[in-house]
């Protein structure tokens, strides 16, 4: 890779002449969606959204994933167990206003904000487009917006003895069909140490492709983490922890010899039922676009440092 | 009643839904672009369920026969046992191909291979394909009918293996196949204990209707 960041995308990635038509389709919808958000200000949140990405994580000649498969292949459990469901079942009129998140645990700051209030706090928007890389073997490129992870962490000002930070989703089973399955341990959690927190490549999205989350995608905050497979990155967050302890997460909890803590994307560790090796690129049409994964997915020069004596192949 | 069961015991209805599976849940969306963002392994899981499921029917009809012998359904839907039995072989072997088009690459392929969800995958493929090579009158003639029951009942193994294979093949995967696994264990469990439990009645002993192999 001769990119200057490790992180940007060879030119062969580089939009193809069909996605470049594609894009002009792309700017007419984005402009009807900017007369609807005139029409209705209640639209547009807090949020007001850049118009260009970090020039520090811009990935120029990236072939971004197309919007539409973004917000149409998810895994989010809550809402049911197919990609599908999600994009449909989480859009049946329910609400991500009002919205509170909690920040508590061991922080010299604990405070419950809505939502709005707390975005406001988090400061300016930035876009970022990170890789994302599923436990599944799959993969996408996606334009966020949001805050560095690190402006929360210090909003909140953890006590020296907080060495971990949990995440937790919101508990709905009344008007979430997946919570109604009591074989999972709802509501969602995740977890982070501080260090980890506080790299500069994590990221709380609000939004993707400039616009605000969609329902399926976790909306209206959720945890990116793009050196960790996907599900490390709880959506729909309704409190935020500090702890000493290493905190339980859903996954890890559920089958801790598949799904470990870290889940740092490492295609020498397999998981135990299939291949790490290799990701399909969604967007990649029928036959082709399979990859060879990298480590911690292609962050290696940036995160490395965070588990330097570690056991990766023990601690996955 | 009488009508409905005659239109399902007709040859025409079982190739209608048998084939309709496919078009309508393989070939419809591939043509019209309906497969989402990874369509590859949306087909991959489309025709692995329908195999399972048809498999799990076809297993699911000697119960229902055994545990209704009077009701005409049962019966009119036992005359299809065979085609189904073929149909789910034929979906499995599809799930086949697109998981070897899915890997891609020899390597990947062959990697898959260390994977035991795909041995039980491949172990209970392979049964099902030599079941449905000897589903034939001829073979049912050659082997006679004892043999060849004996060996038909190699359907449950392959059950077994491929339910199995189904819920350990990806993550959350138990909450589909428990779907198909406790029905069919409850059904089958029923139709064991049926005929003891009779005989334990006192006032009237009906003779339980034997399971035969499908003459359809």
């Amino acid at each position: 890779m001769n990119s200057s960041r490790s992180w940007e995308l060879p030119d062969s990635a580089v939009t193809s002449h069909a996605d470049f038509l594609q894009r002009r389709e792309f700017l007419v919808r984005v402009g009807m969606g900017l007369a609807g958000t005139a029409l209705f200000p209640s639209l547009a949140g807090a949020a007001s959204f850049p118009s260009s990405p970090n020039s520090a994580y811009k990935l120029d000649g990236i072939a971004l994933t197309k919007e539409s498969d973004v917000t149409s292949y998810n895994n989010f459990y809550e809402w049911g167990l197919s990609k599908e469901e999600p994009a449909t079942l989480a859009n049946k009129g329910w609400k991500t206003r009002p919205w509170n998140v909690e920040i508590g645990g061991l922080c010299d700051k604990p405070a419950k904000f809505a939502i709005d209030d707390l975005l406001a706090a988090l400061g300016a928007v930035e876009q970022r487009n990170y890789r994302h890389r599923c436990v599944e073997a799959w993969s996408m490129v996606i334009p966020w917006d949001g805050y560095p992870l690190a402006r929360l962490v210090e909003l909140a000002a953890p006590k020296p003895e907080a060495k971990y930070i949990q995440f937790t989703s919101f508990l709905d089973p009344e008007h979430c069909p997946g919570q109604k399955n009591k074989s999972f341990n709802w509501p969602y959690t995740e977890g982070l140490t501080i260090a980890e927190a506080r790299h500069e490549l994590a990221f709380l999205a609000t939004g993707l492709y400039g616009k605000n989350l969609r329902n399926q995608n976790g909306a209206p905050l959720r945890l990116v983490v793009p050196w960790k497979y996907g599900f490390k990155g709880a959506k729909s967050i309704v409190k935020i922890d500090f702890t000493t302890e290493q905190p339980n997460t859903l996954w890890n909890t559920m089958a801790p010899s598949e799904y470990g803590f870290y889940a740092n994307v490492n295609p020498e560790v397999d998981h135990p039922r299939w291949s790490q090796g290799s990701e399909r690129v969604i967007g990649g049409g029928f036959f082709s676009s399979k990859k060879p994964t990298l480590k911690f997915n292609g962050y290696e020069k940036e995160v490395a440092s965070l588990y330097t004596g570690l056991d990766l192949k023990k601690n996955f | 009643m009488k009508l409905l069961s005659r239109i399902i015991a007709h040859k025409l209805t079982a190739l209608v839904v048998l084939l309709g599976l496919g078009i309508g849940l393989l070939i419809v969306p591939l043509l019209t672009g309906k497969l989402g963002a990874n369509p590859l392994e949306k087909l991959l899981h489309q025709s692995g369920e329908i195999a399972i499921w048809l498999l799990v029917a076809v297993l699911a009809l000697t119960p229902l026969r055994v545990l209704f012998p009077k009701s005409p359904l049962a019966a009119a839907l036992n005359r299809h046992r065979r085609w189904i039995g073929v149909a789910a072989c034929i979906y499995g072997v599809l799930h086949f191909a697109c998981h070897i088009l899915y890997e891609g690459d020899p390597a990947a392929i062959l990697k898959s291979f260390s994977k035991p969800f795909i041995w039980f995958g491949l172990a209970g493929l392979t049964l099902l394909t030599g079941l449905a090579l000897t589903s034939n009158n001829w073979s049912l003639r050659k082997l006679g009918g004892k043999k060849w029951k004996l060996l038909h009942r190699l359907a449950y193994v392959a059950a077994a293996l491929l339910l199995w294979h189904q819920t350990i093949a990806g993550k959350g995967h138990w909450h589909d196949s428990r779907w198909l696994i406790f029905p069919l264990s409850a059904l089958e469990l029923a139709r064991v204990l049926k005929p003891r439990l009779i005989k334990k009645a006192p006032a009237k002993t009906i003779q339980p209707v034997q399971p035969q192999p499908s003459q359809s």
